[in-house]
């Protein structure tokens, strides 16, 4: 997930640095933030409380309803083996955008915890776990992440894993510049001298503006992170039948296109949708958070 | 320095590399025997194989033995065909650079494309098209791309072939999808670039002097917003990889990320760890290079060395 912007900041390995103030209130301005986040609220919903609206086991299998066209019983067909596809596309839905937000979620928990160490720590203790950094990042993220699915063994919490563990370099080298950023701004110099000692001016001050700065890069990459877990699901390498997942369920609809074309329809449009509001979200936070730091 | 560095970030992989082997389940030793056809090997066998592949030594001087006869080529043979890991992967790269150099050639082609679309007419509807389409193309995963054209390019209409054999005749529809996402997104960073630098006192002082639009974007604007796109391309080519092991799987293209797929679902390790060491390799020569190249085409790079 090395998308081309990101590629440039880790070769400039300096950032804006985005205040908190009116943010939030940039970001609601625009347009495509308002439709990604349109986009996300009802994919969330759907994927969150779609299993108790429409009340389909997805396990279920129907021999009757085999490869059946849509329906009213079956809104949106239903696969080889007579299961509803609606059910399993909103059972799917879960696991697809809950495997997105957790390993965001880890990413930025271990880059955090490494980065802030490193840059409040300094000396040796920076310097190996920069050194670790570089080793890291030498190699192509998603090429790794293959590797430690490959050590593993396939399945969905290993894939989880292995996204994390390798994509967290990169934040965790960001998170440390940062550190080194805000550390010389007024209010933690302020802090300091006021005598409140290193952690408690680490937890107020320093992780949230840190924090911040990271999760707006994070979100950049949220489509990415969808689009890698769908499409290492689609190989085989992530959930395993017979769960639901977007990516697993496109590979299985692949297999009966001929006759059941429809079936390909509906975890193809959920990834894009999801990729297409992550991205939408992503840009905007980023437009929101560049009109500050060029001014 | 810099090659300093890269030597000892490369040192570094090679243990994380070699780590994945005894990180991983299973003796080595007894899959290895068991890939060259020897099914139920005597003890002894496989104790002997162990001593000569130093895996009965400490952990140190088996990442020393194995590193000395990877430099030498010898990736010990795939557990799945028995045959040697380095012929293995060098018999699936050409297919792997002809779908990489394609890719790369489309994809440029498509990012100077849109991205002069957009910057001959900043803000209006052709610009405002570029940056639409673009927005919906980040957003359509490759493998999606691949699937949705081998049903309706090559299934309904018979175009090209659902196994490609990896020669030239079929490179075309897998690189298209990889190209097409790398594009619109290359484009963006060149649309941005080609902006700034017509907004600059170069470009005014050669529109002042009579020169025409189109003109100052190929003369003028160009040259001086290529400068980060090219580090940009030196370092996709190796991030790519990844993306090319799912593309080359969902067309059963005869290369290397393929090959590298089928080994992960099989716990192939030998074939793995030889997968990750190209693919580093790959990286880390892509980035020095475009290192080199920013710096042999940037005058004030060159000034800064010094």
């Amino acid at each position: 997930m090395m998308t081309a912007e990101r590629l440039l900041l880790l070769r400039r390995e300096e950032f804006p640095f985005t205040p908190r103030r009116g943010l939030l209130r940039r970001f609601m301005e625009r347009r495509s933030a308002q439709i990604g986040l349109l986009i996300a609220a009802f994919l969330c919903t759907a994927a969150l409380f779609g299993n108790w609206i429409w009340r389909v086991p997805p396990e279920r299998m129907n021999p009757e309803a085999k490869l059946a066209p849509p329906s009213l019983s079956h809104p949106l067909g239903a696969d080889q083996f007579g299961r509803d596809q609606l059910a399993r596309l909103l059972d799917g839905g879960r696991r697809s955008l809950g495997a997105a937000l957790t390993v965001l979620a880890g990413v930025l928990l271990f880059s955090l915890i490494a980065g802030i160490a490193a840059g409040m720590i300094g000396g040796l203790v920076e310097q190996i776990l920069m050194r670790l950094l570089d080793v890291l990042l030498a190699m192509p993220s998603m090429v790794l992440a293959l590797a430690v699915v490959g050590v593993m063994g396939v399945g969905y919490g290993n894939l989880l894993l292995a996204l994390v563990a390798s994509s967290w370099a990169y934040y965790a080298r960001l998170a440390r510049s940062c550190v080194r950023v805000v550390r010389m701004r007024g209010d933690v110099v302020s802090a300091r001298l006021a005598g409140i000692g290193w952690l408690r001016v680490a937890s107020g001050h320093i992780v949230p503006g840190v924090a911040r700065q990271l999760i707006i890069v994070a979100t950049l990459d949220l489509g990415s992170v969808i689009i890698w877990i769908a499409g290492l699901s689609f190989l085989g390498l992530g959930v395993q039948p017979p769960d639901a997942e977007w990516g697993a369920m496109l590979a299985e609809s692949r297999l009966y296109f001929t006759v059941a074309p429809w079936l390909l329809c509906a975890p193809a449009s959920a990834i894009f949708l999801a990729v297409l509001a992550a991205n939408l979200i992503g840009n905007a936070l980023r437009d929101a958070a560049e009109v500050q730091s060029g001014g | 320095m810099r090659l300093l560095h890269t030597l000892l970030t490369l040192v570094g992989a090679s243990i994380l590399i070699w780590a994945l082997l005894p990180l991983a389940p299973g003796d080595p030793a007894l899959r290895t025997l068991e890939a060259l056809g020897n099914d139920n090997p005597r003890p002894a066998e496989v104790e002997a194989l162990r001593r000569e592949l130093n895996l009965d030594r400490s952990l140190p001087a088996q990442y020393l033995s194995w590193l000395s006869r990877a430099v030498r080529g010898d990736l010990s043979v795939s557990w799945q065909s028995g045959r040697p890991v380095t012929a293995e992967i060098g018999k699936r790269l050409p297919a792997t650079f002809l779908l990489a150099a394609v890719t790369l050639l489309l994809a440029v082609g498509i990012a100077l494309l849109l991205a002069f679309i957009s910057a001959a007419f900043p803000h209006r509807w052709p610009d405002g098209a570029v940056r639409f389409v673009a927005q919906l193309g980040a957003s359509v995963p490759a493998f999606l791309l691949g699937l949705l054209l081998i049903q309706f390019v090559v299934i309904r209409y018979g175009v090209g072939r659902v196994i490609a054999d990896g020669s030239v005749g079929d490179v075309w529809l897998p690189a298209a999808c990889l190209a097409f996402g790398r594009g619109v997104e290359w484009a963006q960073l060149l649309r941005i670039g080609l902006l700034e630098a017509l907004s600059a006192r170069y470009t005014l002082t050669a529109r002042a002097r009579g020169a025409r639009r189109r003109r100052i974007l190929a003369r003028f604007a160009l040259p001086n917003a290529m400068l980060p796109f090219f580090a940009v391309i030196g370092m996709s080519i190796g991030a790519m990889l990844g993306s090319v092991a799912i593309i080359e799987s969902v067309f059963s293209w005869p290369g290397v990320g393929s090959f590298a797929v089928t080994a992960i679902t099989a716990r192939d390790l030998p074939v793995i760890q030889g997968f990750v060491l190209f693919s580093t390799l790959i990286f880390v020569i892509c980035s020095l290079l475009a290192d080199v190249a920013s710096a042999i085409l940037d005058p004030r790079l060159r000034e800064g060395e010094e």
